[in-house]
C-alpha cells in the first residue's frame, strides 16, 4: 500500500463530528410548523430512528431534541445492550479472509469434496435437479460430514449472522441514526446477494465499506466501495482489463494471467467456465457515474464511461478458496522483486498494474497523464466526489428519504450546498435536514410509506418486544416485498411508497400486525400487558384508546380511532374467540435458536422457507389470541401505523 | 394508480355478488360480466416460464442430421436418432430436428401447429454467469445492469386499458426482476396466502378483513386506500375461486413439482377472469455440470416436468386458450461439447419454446448455423442467431398489442421475429 489517500478518512471524521456536536445551540424550526415538542421528538424518531420504543419520546424531549441528534452524530450513546447482542454473531469479528475460509461458498466445498473423494464426482449439487432424493440425502450426509471435518460453516450462516445483525442494530442499537443510515447507504451503493460472485463479500462489504463511514465523507465511503470485492464482482469490474494492445502498467510478466495449458484443461473439466478478461468491462464505471455520484442527467457522456472504465481497470480481487495459495504466491512474487510494481494489494483487493490501461484518459474534462496506475481510479473518485451534480444527486436522494417522495427543492438545494461546503460531510448534511422548515413541515410529516423492513422494525420497537430469533421476522419482511440484501438491480430498492404498496404487499402488512400482535411472529417475544404496566383495559374501547396511543405516539388518531371502534366490537370477532378459547397453561409458540448453529450445508432458501412457512401455518391455528392481541394486530395493520 | 379501482368497481365486485348466485362452472358466468375489455378483444394472458441455470438447448432440440458431429462432440450425451430404433431416441419432429423424448407430452401441440421452437436464440452480451444473463434478460437490457425496471413491468406500462390487481402475477417467493419497476406487480406463492388471516380464530378472519377494508377506505393518503380497496377487491374475487376444491378439467394432470402447482395457479387466475395478463413462474435445476444424462437421468427429469406441466396447463385451460400464450426462456446454453463429468458447462445459444393458438407451431423458427467448429461461438458454443429480444417484441407485439418495442427494449435496433405467429 503506497497511496496514503487510499485510507479511510477516520481522521477527518472525528473532526467533524466534534465540530457538529458543538454547533447544535439553535432550536430546530418545528415550531414555525405548528408542532409541540413532543410531535416534533416523535418525528424526530420516525425519521432519523426506527420510531420510538415506549418511553423514548419522554426521553428525547428531557435530553433536549438537539443534544440528542447531537449525540447520534458524534456517537456518543451508550450501545451496550446492542453489543452484547451483537457480540453472539461471530463473523462480525472475523477479517475477510477468515470468512471466506470459514464460510466457503458451496459449489466450492463441493468441489474439494469430490477431489477429496469423500462425494462421487458423479454426484450433483443437492438442491440442484435433485429429484431422487435418496442419493440427495446421501449426498447431504457426506458433505456434512466433510464440512465438520474441515472446520467449514455453511455459506447460509453467514448471511444469516449478517441479517441478523441488521434487526438487531435496528431494533436494539441506542445508536439508531447510524443505524438508519448504513441501510440508507447500502442501498444507494447496493450489492446483492442474488450474485454468486459478490454473494461471499456482501457480509464483509456492509460491516467494513458502508457501516464505519456512515457519518464521515461521501468521498471516503465511495472509495471503499470501489474498492471493495462485494462491488467488484457484482459490477464485474474484477475482469475489466485494458483492452488488447493498449499499454499497461506493467508491460512485462503478467503474474495474475488466464491459467494457461494442464491448469485450464483441468478448470475446465471441474466447473463452470469464468468468463475470461475480454477487455474493458464498463458496468461499474456506468453505475459509478449514473447511480452513485453525478446522477442520470449529471452531464456526462458515453465518452466519460469508456474513460473511467480504463481508469477502473486493474481493480480487481485476489482469488481465494482453491486458487488462494497460488495467488498469495504470486503477490510474494511481485514483492520479492523488491518494489510492488504498482500493484496494490489490501486484503481481498488487488490492483493489477499488468492489466491496467496506463495510457491517458480525459474524465469530465480533466486530463489523466500517461503511465500512472491505481492513482488513476483515486483521481477519478476524487473528480466525482467533488462534482455539483454529486452534490445535487446525493442531496435529493438523502431528501427522498427523510423529508418526502416529492421534496420541495429549496431543501435540495441546501443540502446541495452544504455537501459543497463541507466537502461531502455527512453528519453536516443530516445536521442541514434537522435545521430545514420542509423537515418539520405538515406535507411531510407522516408522508413517508414505511419500507417493510422499516414496518417490522418499528412494531417491534413500538410494542417493547424483543427479538429472540430475528429469521422469521425477516422472512415477513421479504414477504411484504423486502428481502433483504436480495434487490437485484444496482439501482438499490426504490424509495417510494408507490414501490413499497401493492395489493399483495398490503395484504401481507396487515397480516403482519395481526401475526406479531398475536405472538405468531417466531422469535419475537411480547407482553402485551406489560406495555400498559400491567393495567387491564376495562373495555375493548378502552383497550383500543390505550393501546393506539401507546403504538401511535404524538400522532393524530380522532379518525383512526373512529374507524377501528367498529371492527372490534364486531360480535363475530368476540364469538369466533371464544369457540376457540385457549386451553389452560398453553404456552404461545417459542422461537428456537435458528441463526448461529450449523445447519444442513445446501443452498436452498425456498424449499426452507416454504417448509417454514407450512410449519407456522399449522402453529397459527393452534393456540387462539386474546381479544387484546386482535385490537394490537388491528392497530399496526392500520393505514396510520404504515406511515412514519 | 389512476382509476384502478374503477376496473374493479365495474367488474370485479359485481362478479362476485353474481357469481355467488349463478349455478354451474362459475368462470363461465364471470366471462360475461369479465373487465371491461381491451380495445379489439378478449384480455390476453402472457404466461412466461424462466428455466433457471441454463437449459442445454442442443439436447432439448437435437439437430439430427448433424448427430455424426454430435456423437463427436458429446460421446456420452448423444441419443440415438430417430433413424434407429427403440425408446431411447429423441423423437423425430421431420424438419432435420429432434425433440428430446422428455418432451413427448407435448409432441401433440407440435403436430397441432401449436408449439413452435425457437432455436439459437440467446443473448448478444457473451457473459456466462447465471446472474448476469438471467439479469439481462429479464432487465430486456443486455449488458447494462442499471435499467431500473424489467421488460415485463415495461409491458404492463404499454397495455393501454385499465389494470387489475392480478395484472402482473409471479408466482415466485420475490418479485422477479422482469417485474421491478412502477407498475404493481403481485409476488405469490400461493394463492391461498391472499387474504386477512386472524390466527387462531379463521372464522373471525373476514370480520378483521372487512375491518380492515373499512379501514383503508377511510385513510387519509390517497395511495393507501386505493390500494387498500384494490387490496379488499382482489381477496374477494380470489375468496370466490374454492381454492381448495379446485379441480382441473379435461383430465389435466398436473405433476406435483413447483412448477407444476405454479402453472395449475396460473390456470386458476385465467379462468377466474381476475385480469391476469402477465404470469411468470420459473423452474430450477438446468445447470447440468455433472451427469447431465441422455433420455434418463437428472436433464430428461427437468424435461419431462417442464413438459408434464405445461401440457397440463394446456388442457387445463380448455376454452380460455385462444387467449393464453406460454413461453419459455432460459439465460444461456450450454456448451456444445460435454465435459469431463459428462455434463456441460455454461455456453450461449439455447432454445425456447412458444405455445398458442394463433402461433406459428410445428416449425423451428431462427436460423441454425451448422455444428461446424468454425460456426460455433468462440469454437465451443451453440452461436446466438436471434436475439432473445427478437421473440419477446413480437410475443408483445402480437399477443398483447403492445407495438412500442422501442420503450419495451431501448437501445436495441433488432427486428421481432414476425414468422412466430400465423398473422402478424
Amino acid at each position: 500500500m503506497t497511496n496514503t489517500k487510499f485510507l479511510p478518512g477516520v481522521v477527518t471524521m472525528l473532526f467533524t463530528c466534534m465540530a457538529v456536536a458543538a454547533a447544535f445551540a439553535e432550536s430546530f424550526p418545528y415550531e414555525a410548523a405548528g408542532l409541540t415538542e413532543r410531535r416534533a421528538a416523535a418525528h424526530l424518531l420516525d425519521r432519523f430512528a426506527y420510531g420510538p420504543r415506549p418511553g423514548d419520546i419522554d426521553q428525547v424531549v428531557e435530553m433536549g431534541l438537539e443534544a440528542w441528534l447531537a449525540a447520534q452524530l458524534s456517537g456518543a450513546v451508550d450501545d451496550s445492550s446492542f453489543e452484547k447482542l451483537a457480540a453472539g454473531l461471530d463473523s462480525r469479528s472475523m477479517k475477510l479472509e477468515e470468512m471466506l475460509e470459514t464460510f466457503p461458498p458451496p459449489a466450492q466445498v463441493f468441489r474439494e469434496a469430490q477431489r477429496a473423494g469423500v462425494i462421487s464426482r458423479d454426484s450433483g449439487l443437492p438442491g440442484k435437479g435433485g429429484d431422487n432424493d435418496a442419493e440427495r440425502r446421501e449426498v447431504r450426509r457426506s458433505l456434512m460430514g466433510y464440512f465438520q471435518e474441515k472446520g467449514y460453516r455453511p455459506q447460509r450462516e453467514l448471511i444469516a449472522q449478517m441479517t441478523a445483525h441488521k434487526v438487531f442494530q435496528a431494533v436494539v442499537s441506542e445508536h439508531q441514526l447510524e443505524a438508519v443510515l448504513t441501510d440508507f447507504w447500502f442501498n444507494h451503493f447496493n450489492v446483492s446477494l442474488t450474485d454468486n460472485q459478490s454473494r461471499p463479500f456482501v457480509a464483509a462489504y456492509e460491516r467494513d465499506a458502508i457501516a464505519p463511514g456512515v457519518l464521515g465523507s461521501f468521498h471516503d465511503m465511495l472509495v471503499e466501495t470501489a474498492a471493495h470485492p462485494a462491488m467488484l464482482t457484482y459490477l464485474d469490474n474484477f475482469q475489466s482489463t485494458a483492452n488488447e494492445g493498449v499499454r499497461t502498467t506493467l508491460e512485462a510478466g503478467a503474474p495474475f494471467g488466464p491459467p494457461r495449458g494442464r491448469r485450464r484443461a483441468r478448470m475446465r473439466a471441474d466447473r463452470p467456465q469464468r468468463a475470461r478478461p475480454q477487455g474493458l468491462n464498463e458496468n461499474y464505471a456506468r453505475e459509478l457515474l449514473e447511480l452513485h455520484t453525478l446522477g442520470v442527467d449529471g452531464g456526462y457522456s458515453q465518452e466519460d464511461v469508456v474513460e473511467v472504465a480504463r481508469a477502473f481497470s486493474g481493480w480487481g480481487v485476489v482469488p481465494f478458496g482453491p486458487q488462494a495459495a497460488d495467488a498469495q504466491r504470486q503477490i510474494a512474487r511481485v514483492r520479492s522483486v523488491g518494489a510492488d510494481l504498482g500493484f496494490v494489494v489490501r486484503e481481498s483487493f488487488i490492483f493489477r498494474a499488468d492489466v491496467h490501461d496506463a495510457e491517458t484518459k480525459t474524465v469530465l474534462g480533466h486530463d489523466l497523464e500517461a503511465g500512472r496506475g491505481i492513482d488513476d481510479g483515486l483521481e477519478v473518485l476524487d473528480i466525482l466526489a467533488s462534482h455539483p451534480s454529486t452534490a445535487a444527486h446525493v442531496a435529493r436522494k438523502l431528501a427522498v428519504r427523510f423529508v418526502s417522495d416529492e421534496p420541495p427543492q429549496g431543501v435540495i438545494d441546501r443540502l446541495a450546498a452544504t455537501y459543497l461546503e463541507s466537502g461531502g460531510q455527512i453528519a453536516e448534511l443530516i445536521r442541514t435536514l434537522a435545521y430545514s422548515p420542509e423537515f418539520w413541515a405538515q406535507d411531510a410529516r407522516g408522508q413517508k410509506i414505511k419500507s417493510p423492513f422499516e414496518l417490522a422494525v418499528s412494531a417491534v420497537r413500538a410494542l417493547g418486544a424483543s427479538v429472540v430469533d430475528p429469521a422469521d421476522l425477516i422472512d415477513w419482511v421479504s414477504r411484504m416485498g423486502q428481502p433483504l440484501y436480495t434487490y437485484q438491480a444496482p439501482t438499490g430498492y426504490p424509495d417510494r411508497a408507490l414501490s413499497w404498496v401493492n395489493t399483495g404487499s398490503l395484504l401481507t402488512r396487515m397480516n403482519f400486525g395481526l401475526g406479531l400482535a398475536t405472538g405468531r411472529v417466531m422469535g419475537v417475544e411480547l407482553d402485551l400487558a406489560a406495555l400498559n404496566d400491567d393495567r387491564e383495559p376495562e373495555s375493548l374501547s378502552e383497550a383500543l384508546e390505550v393501546y393506539a396511543g401507546l403504538l401511535l405516539p404524538e400522532r393524530e388518531l380522532t379518525s383512526t380511532l373512529e374507524q377501528l371502534y367498529p371492527v372490534i366490537h364486531d360480535p363475530k370477532i368476540g364469538e369466533c374467540v371464544a369457540e376457540a378459547a385457549p386451553e389452560e397453561g398453553s404456552a404461545p409458540p417459542r422461537a428456537r435458536g435458528r441463526y448461529g448453529q450449523l445447519r444442513p450445508p445446501e443452498d436452498f432458501p425456498m424449499l426452507a422457507g416454504r417448509r417454514r412457512r407450512e410449519a407456522l401455518r399449522e402453529l397459527a391455528s393452534s393456540t387462539p389470541p386474546s381479544p387484546l392481541a386482535n385490537v394490537v394486530g388491528v392497530i399496526l395493520g392500520s393505514p396510520e401505523f404504515q406511515r412514519r | 394508480m389512476i382509476n384502478r379501482r374503477s376496473f374493479l368497481k365495474a367488474g370485479g365486485l359485481s362478479v362476485v355478488s353474481l357469481g355467488s348466485m349463478a349455478g354451474g362452472p362459475a368462470f363461465l358466468t364471470r366471462a360475461a360480466f369479465a373487465a371491461p375489455e381491451p380495445a379489439g378483444g378478449r384480455r390476453k394472458v402472457l404466461v412466461s416460464i424462466f428455466q433457471r441455470g441454463a437449459m442445454d438447448g442442443l439436447m432439448a432440440v437435437p439437430p439430427l442430421e448433424e448427430e455424426r458431429l454430435l456423437r463427436k462432440y458429446r460421446p456420452r450425451l448423444s441419443m440415438p436418432g430417430a433413424r434407429s430404433g427403440g425408446d431411447e431416441r429423441a423423437i423425430d419432429l421431420g424438419n432435420g430436428f429432434g425433440l428430446h423424448p422428455g418432451f413427448g407430452s407435448l409432441r401433440p401441440l407440435w403436430s397441432d401447429g401449436r408449439l413452435a421452437i425457437v432455436h439459437q436464440v440467446g443473448s448478444p452480451d457473451p457473459t456466462r454467469s447465471h446472474f448476469d444473463a438471467q439479469d439481462y434478460m429479464e432487465s430486456g437490457t443486455p449488458g447494462r445492469k442499471g435499467t431500473a425496471t424489467g421488460w415485463l413491468n415495461r409491458v404492463s406500462g404499454l397495455l393501454g386499458h385499465e389494470a387489475s390487481p392480478f395484472r402482473s402475477v409471479a408466482m415466485t417467493p420475490a418479485l422477479p426482476r422482469a417485474f421491478y419497476g412502477d407498475h404493481p406487480a403481485v409476488a405469490l406463492e400461493r394463492l391461498e396466502d391472499f387474504q386477512v388471516r386472524l390466527p387462531g380464530a379463521l372464522g373471525a378472519s373476514s370480520v378483521v378483513g372487512q375491518g380492515f377494508e373499512a379501514l383503508y377506505a377511510e385513510a387519509s393518503q390517497d395511495l393507501l386506500r386505493d390500494t387498500g380497496g384494490d387490496t379488499f377487491d382482489a381477496v374477494k374475487l380470489l375468496a370466490e375461486l374454492d381454492l381448495d376444491t379446485y379441480q382441473p378439467v379435461l383430465g389435466a394432470q398436473y405433476p406435483r413439482s413447483p412448477l407444476g402447482e405454479s402453472l395449475r395457479q396460473v390456470a386458476q387466475l385465467v379462468k377466474a377472469d381476475v385480469g391476469l395478463e402477465l404470469a411468470f413462474t420459473e423452474t430450477g435445476g438446468w445447470d447440468t455440470h455433472v451427469q447431465q444424462g441422455t433420455t434418463n437421468g437428472t436433464f430428461s427429469r427437468r424435461v419431462e416436468d417442464l413438459s408434464r406441466s405445461i401440457s397440463a396447463f394446456w388442457t387445463d385451460l380448455g376454452q380460455h386458450r385462444s387467449n393464453v400464450v406460454v413461453t419459455t426462456m432460459t439465460e444461456f446454453g450450454r456448451t456444445v461439447r460435454e465435459n469431463g463429468a459428462a455434463g456441460t458447462d455454461h455456453g450461449h445459444g439455447s432454445c425456447l419454446f412458444v405455445l398458442g393458438d394463433e402461433v406459428a407451431g410445428g416449425r423451428v423458427h431462427g436460423s441454425f448455423e451448422s455444428l461446424d467448429e468454425d460456426a460455433l461461438y468462440q469454437g465451443r458454443d451453440l452461436p446466438v442467431t436471434t436475439d432473445f429480444r427478437s421473440v419477446f417484441a413480437q410475443l408483445a407485439h402480437t399477443h398483447l398489442g403492445v407495438g412500442d418495442t422501442d420503450s419495451i427494449f431501448p437501445g436495441w435496433q433488432g427486428r421481432p421475429t414476425k414468422s412466430l405467429f400465423r398473422r402478424t
